[in-house]
Formats: C-alpha cells, sequence, structure tokens
C-alpha cells in the first residue's frame, strides 16, 4: 500500500458514513454562489440555509466539544457551523437526511440519559464530554467530527476557519508560499541563521 | 497557443492515446520530427492558472482524479475466485489524474533511475516460482541516454549517490535544498552506517529551458504546480509539440476502441467527444500511452472477430503482470518544529538496502525517503496524520494537533512488486464506468516476497526514527495492496510473443502500426518510482518509430 494509497484510504475510513458518493462529486461551479453565501452568513452570522436554527446549534454543539474553545479558538470561533451548513446544501446534500435522523436519534438518547428537556449545550462541558464519549462508535459522531475537521482547516471560502484560526491552531502559515529556507529547527545550521521553528 | 486542428475523416501519420508522462513526450518527438500527430486525451486541458492549493478540493474532493468511484465504476479482489466488487472503502482502486499532461502533472516528482540490476535481475538471482519475473529484452545501457535526455529536456534536479549507476552526464541543476525532515535522515543514517543521499526531483531547483524553478509552496503531492516547477509533460513537452504545428491535442476524448482494417492493421481510433458524441480519427498508426491499467482495458476492449481475446493479445499477456511497488511506513514525532509541510515532500533518501539480499530470505528491495506525507496539509494532518493513541476529539486532541503538525515526519519505503498472472486488469462483466465503458476490474494480491520486503523496510523506517531521536513512534504494519497508483507491467516489453505484448522496441507483437509505450510496457517493477523510467522509455520509442516511419516500415 503506497502512501498516497494509504493517507486516501485512512481518510475515508475515519469519515465513515460521510464517504457516499455524492460526497465524493466534484465541486461544480455553482457552488461558489453557495460558499460565498456561507462566508458571508458566518462573517454577519446570519440565519443558516439549510439547517433550522434548532438544528444548527445541535450540530454547533457536538462541534464545540470535538474541537472546544480553549486559551485559543475552537469549532465555535472558527464558524464551523456554516461549513457544516453550507456543505449540507451542497457537496453532502445525500446525507442530509441521513443526518437529521441521526440526530434526532442523538437527542433522544440523550433525554433518556439527562430529561426530556435536555439539549447538549446546556450541560456542563465534563457530561457533555461524557455523553459524547458514549456516542463516540456512531456514524454521526464520526460524520460530525469530520466535518468540524474540514470546516476548522479548510480555506476560508468555505464556510469555517474563520481568520484562518485553524491553521493558526497547528502553527501552518498558511497556503501560499513562497517560502524561503530554513524551514524549521534542524535544517537551520546547514542554512546558516537560525530558527527555532516556532 | 492555439493548436494546428485535423480533419478526423483524413489520414494522420499518428494518433497517440493519453498524454501522461510517456504520452506527451510522444507526441513533442513525433510532431516536431514533422510527422502529423493527434493526441487523444479523455480529461481536461487545465493549465498552471488552474492549479490551485485548496486542499478541500483537491484532496478531498478528487478534483484532479475525475471524481470518486461513482465515475469510475471500478471493482476489487484479492483472488480470482471471488466475485469483485466496489471497494469497501469505496475509493477508487486504480488512481491516476486524466487531463494533459496526465499523472504527470499532480504526481510527487520523486525521481530516481533504475539500476543495471533491475534489467538483469532474473539472470543474476535465478527464477521465482508461481511469477512471471523475467529480465528486460533492453539494458541500462541501451536506456541510459534517454535517462539523460529526460534529466536535460524534462527538466531533474539532483546530485549523484554513492550507489547510483552511471551516468554520461551530470544533473543539469543542482538538488532541491535540504528541509529539517532529510537533516534528521541523515544523522540517522550516519549512527547507523547507512548513507543518505539528496533525492533527485522532476522538479527545478532553478530556472530550466525557459521554465521558472521551484517556490517551495509544499503542494506537490496530488496538486498540479501553479509555478510551472513541477516538470510534467504538459509544461515540459505539450507546449513544444503545440508549437510544431503538426500536433492537435484533442481534451476531452475519451478513447472506446481502436478498429483494426482486413490487413489486421490499425486504421481508426473511435472516441467519444466532450458531448459523448462517437468519433472515429483515421490514421496511418497508433502510439497507445494510456498507462497501465487503461491502455489494457483499451485493448481488451477493442475485441474483434480477428482478436477475440482483445487487440495485441496473442499472448494473453494483456492486463497481466499488474505491478504496484509495496510500501511501508513510520511516523514520528520530534522536539523542535521542522515545518516540513513548506517545499517539496522530499529531500533525503536512502537506497543502502536497493539490491535483493539472499540473506533476508526473500526476493526484493528499495529506498527510504523522509517527507512529511500526512502533514503537509492540514485537513489531513487532522485526520490521518495525528497519534493513533493520542485523544480523537476534545481538548487532549487539540493539544496534540497545536505541537505535532509542524513536528512531524514520516520515513517511508518504496519497494519491488513480483509480476504475476494473478494480478490484473480485465473488464468488469457488469458494472460501467460513467461513460458507459466496461469498468475496470481489478484482481490482486501481492506475492509473499513483496510483503515480506516491506516488512523488513517498516523495521529500517522505525529504526531511522530511533537512530533520529524521535520523542514517539507508530507505524501501520504492512496490508496486501487493494489499488495503486503506480500502474506497471500490463503490456510488458520483451523478445518473444508468446510472454510479451510489445517487442524491444513498443512495436506490438501482433499489430504492426500500433505501438504502445507507458508504465504498461515495463518488465519489473524497479523499486518504486517509476515514472523517470516510464519517460526514458518514451524518449527511446520515438527514436525507434521515427525510425520506422522514416524508413516506410510501419
Ligand atoms: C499522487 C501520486 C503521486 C505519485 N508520485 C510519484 C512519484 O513521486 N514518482 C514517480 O515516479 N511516480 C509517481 N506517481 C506515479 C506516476 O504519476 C505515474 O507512474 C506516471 O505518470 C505514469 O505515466 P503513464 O504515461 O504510464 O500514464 P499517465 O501519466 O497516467 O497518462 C495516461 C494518460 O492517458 C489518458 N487516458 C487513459 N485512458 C484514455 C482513453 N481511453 N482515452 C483517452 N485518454 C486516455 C489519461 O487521462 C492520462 O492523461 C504518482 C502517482 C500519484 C497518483
Amino acid at each position: 500500500m503506497s502512501p498516497e494509497d494509504l493517507s486516501r484510504r485512512m481518510f475515508l475510513k475515519s469519515s465513515g458514513a460521510l464517504a457516499g458518493a455524492s460526497y465524493l462529486r466534484i465541486l461544480a461551479p455553482g457552488l461558489a454562489v453557495i460558499a460565498q453565501a456561507a462566508c458571508t452568513a458566518r462573517d454577519a452570522e446570519a440565519p443558516f440555509a439549510v439547517l433550522g436554527a434548532e438544528e444548527a446549534r445541535d450540530f454547533a454543539a457536538i462541534a464545540a466539544r470535538i474541537i472546544p474553545t480553549t486559551d485559543t479558538p475552537g469549532a465555535t470561533e472558527a464558524g464551523v457551523i456554516h461549513f457544516i451548513d453550507r456543505a449540507f446544501g451542497a457537496e453532502m446534500s445525500g446525507q442530509l437526511e441521513f443526518a437529521r435522523n441521526s440526530m434526532t436519534e442523538f437527542n433522544n438518547a440523550l433525554r433518556g440519559k439527562h430529561g426530556d428537556t435536555a439539549r447538549l449545550d446546556e450541560l456542563d462541558e465534563e457530561t457533555q464530554d461524557d455523553f459524547l464519549t458514549s456516542q463516540e462508535q456512531t456514524p454521526l459522531f464520526n460524520m460530525v467530527r469530520t466535518m468540524t475537521i474540514f470546516g476548522f482547516f479548510a480555506m476560508e471560502k468555505y464556510g469555517g476557519n474563520k481568520g484562518k484560526v485553524g491553521w493558526d491552531l497547528l502553527g501552518f502559515d498558511g497556503n501560499h508560499g513562497p517560502w524561503t529556507y530554513p524551514f524549521g529547527y534542524y535544517d537551520a545550521e546547514v542554512h546558516g541563521g537560525t530558527n527555532d521553528g516556532e | 497557443m492555439a493548436s494546428k486542428t485535423f480533419d478526423t475523416r483524413k489520414e494522420v501519420d499518428f494518433v497517440v492515446i493519453g498524454s501522461g508522462s510517456a504520452g506527451g513526450i510522444l507526441a513533442k518527438e513525433l510532431s516536431t520530427a514533422g510527422f502529423s500527430t493527434v493526441v487523444l486525451e479523455q480529461g481536461p486541458y487545465r493549465n498552471a492558472a488552474d492549479f490551485t492549493h485548496d486542499e478541500y478540493s483537491v484532496l478531498i474532493q478528487s478534483e484532479l482524479l475525475g471524481g470518486g468511484n461513482d465515475v469510475h465504476g471500478q471493482t476489487f479482489r484479492h483472488y480470482e475466485h471471488e466475485t469483485a466488487g466496489p471497494p469497501r472503502d469505496r475509493i477508487t482502486p486504480i488512481r491516476y489524474a486524466p487531463g494533459v499532461g496526465g499523472s504527470s502533472v499532480h504526481f510527487t516528482a520523486n525521481f530516481w533511475r533504475l539500476r543495471p540490476v533491475d534489467f538483469q535481475e532474473r539472470s543474476l538471482i535465478g527464477p521465482i516460482s508461481g511469477t512471471n519475473f523475467t529480465d528486460w529484452p533492453i539494458t541500462y545501457e541501451e536506456l541510459e541516454p534517454y535517462y539523460t535526455r529526460v534529466d536535460w529536456e524534462i527538466g531533474v534536479s539532483g546530485a549523484p549517490g554513492p550507489f547510483d549507476a552511471p551516468r554520461s552526464k551530470p544533473f543539469p541543476m543542482p538538488p532541491m535544498p535540504i528541509k529539517s525532515s532529510g537533516v534528521l535522515m541523515e544523522k540517522a543514517a550516519a549512527e547507523l552506517g547507512w548513507h543518505a543521499q539528496p533525492e533527485p526531483h522532476a522538479i527545478l531547483s532553478q530556472p530550466h529551458n525557459g521554465r521558472a524553478g521551484c517556490v517551495s509552496c509544499g503542494y506537490c503531492m496530488w496538486f498540479g504546480c501553479e509555478a510551472g516547477a513541477k516538470s510534467s509533460t504538459l509544461v515540459a513537452m505539450i507546449p513544444l509539440a503545440e508549437a510544431s504545428g503538426n500536433c492537435e491535442i484533442r481534451p476531452e476524448s475519451t478513447v472506446i476502441r481502436i478498429d483494426t482494417d482486413d490487413r489486421g492493421r490499425a486504421s481508426e481510433v473511435v472516441y467519444l467527444d466532450r458531448d459523448g458524441v462517437e468519433q472515429a480519427q483515421k490514421t496511418k498508426a497508433v502510439v497507445l500511452s494510456a498507462n497501465g491499467a487503461e491502455s489494457a482495458r483499451l485493448l481488451l476492449m477493442s475485441a474483434s472477430p480477428q482478436h477475440p481475446d482483445g487487440l495485441a493479445n496473442s499472448s494473453g499477456f494483456v492486463g497481466r503482470n499488474l505491478m504496484f511497488n509495496q510500501h511501508s511506513l513510520a511516523t514520528g514525532v520530534y522536539e523542535h518544529p521542522l515545518n516540513d509541510y513548506k517545499g517539496v515532500q522530499v529531500s533525503r533518501i536512502i537506497h543502502d538496502f536497493y539490491d535483493t539480499d539472499e540473506k533476508r530470505g526473500f526476493y526484493g528491495g528499495g529506498g527510504i525517503d523522509a517527507r512529511p506525507l500526512f502533514s503537509a496539509t492540514p485537513i489531513f494532518h487532522a485526520l490521518l496524520g495525528t497519534d493513533p493513541n493520542a485523544p480523537r476529539w476534545g481538548k487532549g486532541y487539540k493539544d496534540v494537533l497545536a505541537h505535532d503538525f509542524t513536528r512531524t515526519l514520516c520515513f517511508v519505503g518504496s519497494n519491488t512488486s513480483l509480476a504475476m498472472d494473478r494480478n490484473n486488469v480485465t473488464l468488469d462483466p457488469e458494472s460501467k464506468d460513467a461513460s458507459g465503458r466496461p469498468a475496470i476490474r481489478l484482481t490482486y494480491m501481492d506475492h509473499d516476497d513483496d510483503l515480506a520486503t516491506a516488512a523488513f523496510f517498516e523495521d529500517r523506517c522505525a529504526e531511522l526514527h530511533d537512530a533520529a531521536g524521535a520523542m514517539k513512534m507508530w507505524r501501520f504494519g504492512i496490508r496486501p495492496n487493494t489499488g495503486g497508483e503506480h500502474l506497471l507491467g500490463t503490456c510488458r516489453m520483451g523478445n518473444d510473443p508468446a510472454t510479451s505484448v510489445v517487442d524491444s522496441k513498443h512495436r506490438s507483437h501482433d499489430v504492426p502500426n500500433l505501438f504502445i509505450c507507458d508504465g504498461s510496457s515495463m518488465v519489473t517493477s524497479g523499486r518504486g518510482q517509476p515514472t523517470m523510467t516510464i519517460m526514458a522509455l518514451a524518449f527511446r520509442a520515438a527514436d525507434h518509430i521515427k525510425a520506422a516511419a522514416g524508413a516506410g516500415e510501419i
């Protein structure tokens, strides 16, 4: 198995249920318009195109625990929910019904455990994480995890990664180049100059 | 540049099918020699300005692969007695880039010559049962001048290593500068008594032939190069072909059949144009360069009463002997940032284990490189590049992302694959691709020696991390191939028409005006990085084809 192969293979495995046919469809030109709308919504914190407000709140709540806000921005600040909303109207539209049904099951399980009116984002963080741990193997959780990663790290034009906070977290200087040597700590002595890589 | 256009109903000298690593070179060589040439390429005609650093589109949405397996419909099985089905993980088993320039556009551009041993290994170490392991009909010495032409005309950067085969001319330009991953590999190799050497690349380290040098943006693997510094045939050959005034590049033209006349000669090439309408280009001769999977599929699809098992297939070898190269890897995290996402993937390699060593107890060899791999781009790193023992979400996950992205490096082994009957491309009896063609059915199970070799290399990769001082390290174990990007051996060269598809000059044994040259021509797999050899073979084939055409012998 080649590294290129392994990389793609592991990606699809890790993204689980979301690897449906429509998902892998090439981005059609018309999708640029939807992407633009998602960015505008993210920046203005405007309503969602596909998801209802309550639904969006549920997805955003899970995303907020997958990449939480700490001393650095998390999924919430990155506007990941706008990526998710956009994707459900475009390349992942084929997954929307499945996601909605799964979210109903998710909420039923949550309410079975924490009371009839429970909402994930109203529980304290530890309780949220305990509940999510119980859901870790579900397709919904893996789907939202993968979409959160996409929304946190894809280019801003897809609706999330607001202010490139995802890239800042990694220490990724951006997707543009050109870069000049040395790049890191270990090549600095070869290329002259110093670089602590930070 | 607007290319010349030819009438489909008027016979041209050559139709070249496919414009990739081999086809792009053949198109340039034949057209600049004065032959009228039509290149039929199924994919689109993109230019440097069309290539982006959009990871979501390129890596996640398969932008340059022409979409996912819903488009390609390929099926897979390990063994012939199984029924092939859609790949379980939905990844297209056979992966290449349809488009002008083919897979030379999105490849990583690691660029190794074969060595003399690769051409004569069967004579040196003897037969291997259950395989079609054999010598090439040509030697390294015969191919060497063409490797040198690739160096200079396509554009290769590098510096000689301690075990390299002899070269008649130096590299035209110095290697790409060393990165932190290369420094760590050098350090580890010195400790272990191995030899790290600069990686040769089909990427310009400085301006050459009117093209700009690399700007170290880091988007090589799976991406097209916006700077034009990656030496694809799209930038190195196609412009020269078009400038000759004898060449028409006809993109979005999917060939579905090669038709033969009463004398058994190829007479026209039938294809679907961009609207799906069937067209046929008349021609005096055909050069098939559609790659190691598609050339075989097309010959099998061209079966006719005269050629019931497919065109050029009297040997039954069309589609057989597919070799992917096995691979292995180990990932390590280091104390300080490497920022290895910048620049080309690989800057140093180790070739101490290239040759087969009988003491290991199995056939095979390979090379090891140092590269970011998953940690070259953010999404891939977050999905695949993190420590499998670390949390997958929450604060712990976020901490690992923040710490490891800039500090991660992979050692990757590229290894041999043996040619076997059981590893092949056939037409799926049911599945069709989006164009309505019978889909590729892949049957593949690595030889035990290939798996053993890969395991041997995984151990060496892990040793390198130890010697380089990795703070943590993980590996995946070796799994049999279920698909690949190196598509080799399915129309192999040979002197014996009973056990090969083309002769040593790439002319098919059965159809005198049909030439086949691409990854399918390779007799053995080499040790990974086959494209330098595919390109050298194309320059060499072109010389023979031009000579035959000039002498009226086609
Ligand atoms: C991600 C990736 C990384 C790689 N990295 C490396 C590397 O670092 N080093 C290395 O040596 N190799 C690498 N490779 C492999 C390399 O790309 C191939 O070995 C090489 O390009 C094969 O050349 P080819 O001429 O045989 O076929 P291709 O370059 O695939 O060209 C075949 C062309 O024919 C066209 N075609 C096929 N069927 C038809 C049809 N029916 N009608 C019309 N046109 C058709 C295709 O669209 C394509 O353009 C990599 C591959 C991938 C996918």
